[in-house]
């Protein structure tokens, strides 16, 4: 599709169409849409009672009820709205390495995916970058298919760099945002894992839908490029660490990382977040797919 | 300041090997990765291969300074230093025990005037404080006191009972003046020191000539062997200007048991003896006119050392030995000679071996009765005889004394050839009857006829030359009060415990050296049994008794030596530097093992 990167075919698109985001609890939204709203409404999930008064439109009066008490009933049903879709990006430093593995780009096809998930689904995307260098997007949401492309050029301007803490960064946008909604938090979460569960914690106790979606290099995770003695930095924190890499070293190191993915996992999990984990070896699109219910998206 | 061993600084040529070894360092390839934080849980040592610019870190420069101060070190830096060290010697002898004419006792005199002394002096003078008796020591050999201590020290110093050896502190201030450690040596004492005096050297002499009667010696014995009857012999002496008469009383156990007078001229030594003493455990000799030394107006004597004889017979016919324990003061214990081994000699004072002979050498002085020929052990070259007349003997021998060898009726028996090592006694026709020698610090008898049964006054001769052969093998005689204040003694077997004369009781092993000799007394020794023995400890020193007659102390020192000398010590600095690189490497440790820490840690 024009406009979009090489992995959005029409095909892709397609299926992406298929999808919509799935939340675990009701949002109120801004507008009409398809997903149930606390609020109350028209739509054909039924709510509660109350009783009749006058100028209720008697249409909704249940007669039943009345036939069983002899009183007027009133049913009410619940709203369909639409529903307000966060997409927190990582662009801190972290994500630009290793650069062979292309994480950051691999995580703004992910992220424009799911903003393509959620505009075609009728539902409101707004962008959030977390640290990065470059143009920063504005904080409005974006409405319609056809914003897509919107999104795209946004997720374009961004450039990885700097360095953030995750906990304090996430609680500075849970401020700025205000409205509750579903929430995509994607990044590599190469950080403290207490600072992830902070930073996360923070979006649930705000009765925030998570999914958090880590990205990994594939090298990142094998440890590939480092053999012998090597001084490795930080590319946040400028910290130096010399290591002797040899292949028990690379093993403890992936198993390292692994491990710290699994904690994250069981803490989303635990939280009652959705987790999803990439790894750039992987095909995007069959990832997009076959991932979606980790994800929290449903056909 | 300078460098006792500057050579050391040669090892300054090491410095540049350190250079190398951080030349030598690894300088790995550098990699920016998304996150160190999983390379943190790697606890790979980072191997160190040659190569790359050397990277000067703030270790680099800790070692070196490490390095420098070890070198340093080496080379002994020190300080010169202004002392002002004094030695204080301080007589605590018994003659310091003795009154002067003011009626002062010459110690604490000497202890008074020693203080008024170290009072004057600089004040930041170190004092090595000696005493000198029982032998001259320092107190606290590894401290110095300082003034105000090394005056408390003076205070607390105690007299003994044990008499000074002159010679002795001649060699201490010989020393300590000549050893150019001490800007000054205080010698406080009853001697005074022979001119000319090294001016390095203040005395305080508190001694001068007083009237002083003394008792020297004081010993018990039997009249012979066998004998109960306890002879007592005491020496005293005048060391008075004047004719004296003096007396002197001796009790046992406290219980006054006779008096016996001597006169005695100026300077003259006397004996008091006395007979036929009842029985008792410990007799005490008092002299009088009291003086003004009343140290050496009592002895000690106990009849402990007067103990009865224990005899191991060796024989095939025991019965022999019946007579024997008949005598007074002696026991017997007879044993089979298959059945001998060495460790009966443990409890025996002397041995008798009849118609035997040891196969070693007896640890106890012995006597061999017609002993087998052919021992390898004494090798004694014995012929029998079927009448061993007696022809010649030593007519001024003790062993020979009162016997009347025409009347001693010897019949079968065996004659000596020569022997190597013992000589006759008593000779027959064929050869020597009796012989007599000593090995290995003790003697041996072997007769060549039979002196048993012991049947006293029914073979009047036999018996007399047995007594006699006896009383020279258990040494009848012995000094029994021969120690002294001052002089160690071996703990003896199965003693415990030594309760000293003031009642402090003592732990201490069998046959070790017991040096708490230091007071006049009675010493009770105490077996693991329960018994109980004494022993006397008396001063007993005629030389140190005659106050009049002391020599003086003297001194062989360095005529170069000044009255007050300023001595300039190098004082050294390399503890300083081994405790600052100490701390150094501490902080180097502490510092990379926090880091490494922090890193292992995830």
């Amino acid at each position: 599709m024009p406009g979009l990167p090489d992995e959005f075919s029409a095909a892709f698109l397609a299926r992406l169409e298929d999808l919509r985001i799935r939340t675990r609890r009701q949002f109120p939204g801004m507008g009409k849409g398809a997903h149930l709203s606390p609020k109350r409404g028209s739509s054909l999930e039924f709510s509660d009672y109350r009783h009749y008064s006058l100028g209720d439109d008697f249409r909704y009066i249940d007669w039943g009820m009345y036939g069983r008490t002899d009183k007027f009933y009133i049913k009410l049903f619940k709203e369909e709205e639409d529903l307000l879709t966060y997409i927190f990006l990582d662009a801190s430093a972290s994500m630009a390495y290793p650069a062979n593995d292309r994480k950051f780009e691999n995580a703004i096809l992910i992220a424009l995916a799911l903003g393509y998930v959620a505009l075609s689904s009728g539902d409101r995307v707004m962008l959030r970058v977390l640290g990065g260098s470059g143009h920063r997007p504005a904080p409005s949401f974006l409405y319609g298919r056809n914003r897509i492309i919107e999104l795209n050029e946004r997720l374009k301007a961004v450039k990885p760099g700097g360095q953030i803490d995750l906990a304090q960064t996430l609680a500075r946008e849970l401020v700025a945002i205000r409205r509750a909604g579903k929430c995509f938090v994607i990044s590599d979460f190469l950080m403290m894992p207490n600072s992830v569960m902070r930073g996360l914690g923070l979006f649930t106790a705000a009765t925030m839908d998570v999914t958090a979606v880590q990205v990994l290099g594939a090298g990142e995770l094998s440890g590939q490029g480092l053999s012998g003695d090597v001084e490795v930095v930080d590319a946040e924190s400028g910290e130096h660490l010399r290591v002797s890499m040899g292949a028990r070293e690379r093993e403890q190191y992936r198993q390292t990382l692994l491990r710290l993915s699994r904690e994250i996992k069981a803490f989303c999990l635990k939280r009652g977040m959705h987790y999803a984990m990439f790894t750039t070896d992987l095909n995007f699109q069959d990832f997009f797919v076959r991932a979606a219910t980790d994800l929290g998206l449903a056909h | 300041m300078g460098l006792l061993n500057p050579g050391a600084l040669v090892l300054l040529a090491v410095v540049p090997a350190l250079v190398l070894a951080y030349l030598a360092r690894e300088r790995p390839s550098r990699t920016t990765v998304s996150s160190t934080l999983a390379f943190r849980a790697l606890h790979s040592v980072r191997r160190e291969r040659f190569g790359g610019r050397p990277r000067f870190d703030w270790t680099f420069f800790l070692e070196m300074l490490v390095l420098i101060l070890a070198v340093l070190a080496l080379a002994g830096p020190y300080v010169l230093k202004h002392e002002h060290p004094i030695a204080v010697v301080l007589d605590n002898s018994a003659a310091m025990q003795a009154r002067t004419t003011s009626g002062e006792v010459r110690f604490d005199k000497a202890r008074g005037e020693l203080s008024t002394m170290l009072a004057n002096e600089q004040p930041d003078s170190a004092v090595a404080f000696y005493l000198t008796s029982p032998s001259p020591h320092r107190i606290d050999a590894t401290k110095q006191f300082s003034l105000s201590g090394a005056r408390a020290a003076v205070r607390e110093a105690k007299s003994t009972d044990a008499p000074d050896d002159p010679g002795a502190i001649a060699n201490l201030l010989t020393d300590l003046s000549s050893s150019g450690h001490y800007a000054k040596v205080i010698f406080a004492g009853a001697t005074a020191l022979a001119p000319p005096v090294p001016p390095g050297i203040n005395a305080i002499t508190v001694g001068e000539p007083i009237d002083n009667f003394a008792i020297g010696s004081f010993t018990l014995r039997r009249e012979s062997f066998g004998a109960r009857a306890l002879h007592a012999r005491l020496t005293v002496a005048n060391f008075s200007t004047k004719p004296r008469t003096v007396e002197v009383t001796i009790s046992g156990d406290g219980k006054q048991l006779g008096t016996a007078k001597s006169d005695l001229a100026p300077g003259q030594t006397g004996v008091v003896e006395f007979h036929s003493l009842a029985p008792a455990k410990v007799y005490t000799a008092r002299l009088s006119p009291s003086d003004g030394f009343p140290l050496d107006n009592v002895a000690y004597a106990t009849s402990g050392s007067i103990r009865s004889v224990s005899i191991l017979f060796v024989s095939p016919k025991p019965a022999d030995a019946q007579g024997l324990a008949s005598i007074p003061g002696v026991s017997v214990t007879t044993v089979a000679p298959d059945s001998y081994s060495p460790e009966n000699l443990a409890k025996a004072d002397l041995a008798i071996f009849e118609y035997a002979v040891p196969k070693e050498m007896p640890s106890v002085n012995s006597l061999l009765v017609m002993p087998p020929p052919g021992d390898p052990v004494f090798d004694f070259q014995a012929t029998p005889v079927s009448a061993a007349q007696i022809t010649t003997w030593r007519k001024t021998d003790a062993l020979a004394y009162a016997v009347n060898f025409r009347l001693l009726n010897v019949r079968a028996g065996e004659a000596f050839g020569v022997h190597p090592w013992m000589e006759p006694v008593v000779d027959g026709r064929r050869g020597a009857l009796v012989l007599r020698g000593e090995r290995q610090g003790h003697r041996f008898i072997a007769t060549g006829f039979n002196l048993f049964p012991y049947l006293g006054r029914k073979n009047l001769p036999m018996s007399v030359l047995t007594l006699n052969i006896l009383g020279y093998l258990s040494g009848v005689g012995a000094n029994s009060g021969g120690y002294r204040t001052g002089q160690p003694w071996f703990v003896p077997a199965g003693i415990r415990t030594v309760v000293l004369p003031s009642g402090k009781s003592i732990e201490t092993k069998p046959g070790t050296l017991f040096d708490r000799v230091g007071s006049q007394g009675v010493y009770k020794l105490l077996g693991s049994g329960g018994s109980t023995t004494f022993r006397a400890v008396n001063f007993s020193d005629l030389a140190a008794s005659d106050f009049a007659a002391t020599p003086p102390i003297k001194i062989q020192s360095p005529a170069a030596a000044s009255a007050t000398r300023t001595i300039t010590a190098k004082a050294p600095l390399s503890h300083y530097l081994f405790f600052a690189i100490l701390a150094l490497l501490m902080l180097e440790g502490l510092v990379i093992y926090r880091r490494r820490r922090r890193v292992v840690e995830v």
